[in-house]
């Protein structure tokens, strides 16, 4: 290409005229071997750019894992949902730790009820006539003791029916 | 679209979304970062894939995006001085790097590197990438006056500075 025809060029290039297609002839122009020392850091300028275009993602391992993060969101899903799940059974627990501590504590303060222990009906059945039976018998104990004060109170009854007898005749 | 498809497809883009990155943070580790973002980003909106006309201009604008995202995080979290924060959009270069490169390129690298942002995008994604003006808009969610006078801006800084290096050879 003549020295002519890159002016004209550049000077469309310096006013952003040029197109893509001109703007590459540029390029492939002043990363040539042979360039005139009045275009010399101009040149520079093309070969920065064509540099900079060289320079690549140098990772090996970098699409393998674009592609391991991309995949993972479906186990991710579940991961998440099972650390969801410990974190609210962690806090039930802590619930149900509190709950029990303060009853436990609240139980040594108050006096304890007393506890029905029979777990067989049978046993609480018998258990239940036997206190039964030991009332009645007290309470039959304390029937004969009244029947001997109902003996006194019917005498008494008699002595001032009689009294009241001789003041009506007199 | 599955997973072969966005391997093939998708995933070739990785270089590109990488270079623009770069651009803007300066550290690869980061640049890389960025672009795994992306990809999953994109794996994870590919519904929306089949309304999308031009799939890579929409990886580059979530490229941009979420390059920016990061460096407003990292002038967040490191409460450097100003001078030091905006040194994070120069590119770090190895020792072997910078042997390798041309003085001359250096020098152009550091001239595109004091661009302001809006500028420097736009050069990278026209004279590096070769993108159209249209992606250039898709890209960067701007209209294409603003489009072409950043160019035009960005172009003339370059033009001059390399001009004066020329004429004073500073």
């Amino acid at each position: 290409m003549d020295s002519k025809r890159i002016d004209e060029l550049l000077n469309k290039y310096w006013n952003c005229e040029t197109s893509l297609e001109e703007e590459q002839q540029l390029r492939a122009y002043f990363t040539g071997t042979e360039v005139p020392e009045q275009w010399k850091e101009t040149a520079a300028l093309f070969r920065y750019f064509e540099d900079q275009k060289k320079k690549l993602l140098n990772d090996v391992a970098f699409d393998h894992q674009v592609i391991e993060k991309v995949r993972r969101p479906e186990k991710g899903k579940i991961v998440k949902l099972f650390y969801n799940s410990l974190r609210i059974a962690a806090g039930i627990s802590v619930l149900l730790v509190a709950t029990w501590l303060v009853r436990t504590e609240i139980r040594k303060t108050t006096p304890q009820e007393i506890v029905d222990t029979y777990d067989d009906p049978k046993l609480a059945f018998e258990e239940t006539k036997k206190a039964l039976m030991m009332i009645s018998k007290s309470f039959g104990k304390a029937e004969t003791q009244a029947k001997k004060i109902n003996l006194f109170n019917e005498a008494q009854q008699e002595i001032t029916k009689k009294e009241e007898d001789i003041e009506t005749k007199l | 679209m599955n997973l072969e498809a966005f391997q093939n497809r998708v995933m070739p883009a990785k270089n590109k979304l990488f270079r623009f990155a770069l651009r803007f943070l300066g550290n690869e580790e980061e640049a890389k970062d960025v672009v795994q973002e992306v990809f999953i980003r994109v794996w994870n909106g590919r519904e929306q894939m089949n309304e999308i006309q031009n799939w890579e201009a929409w990886c580059m604008r979530i490229t941009k995006n979420l390059s920016l995202d990061r460096i407003r995080s990292l002038n967040r979290k490191q409460t450097q001085p100003v001078e030091e924060a905006f040194h994070v959009h120069q590119q770090e270069l190895t020792p072997h790097e910078t042997t390798e490169l041309h003085e001359s390129m250096q020098r152009v690298n550091n001239l595109i590197a004091s661009l302001p942002e809006k500028q420097r995008q736009v050069i990278h994604l026209r004279d590096v990438e070769g993108y159209s003006y249209n992606e250039i808009c898709e890209i960067l969610e701007l209209d294409m006056s603003q489009v072409k006078v950043s160019l035009f801006r960005a172009r003339n800084a370059v033009r001059e500075k390399l001009m004066k290096i020329n004429a004073y050879g500073l």
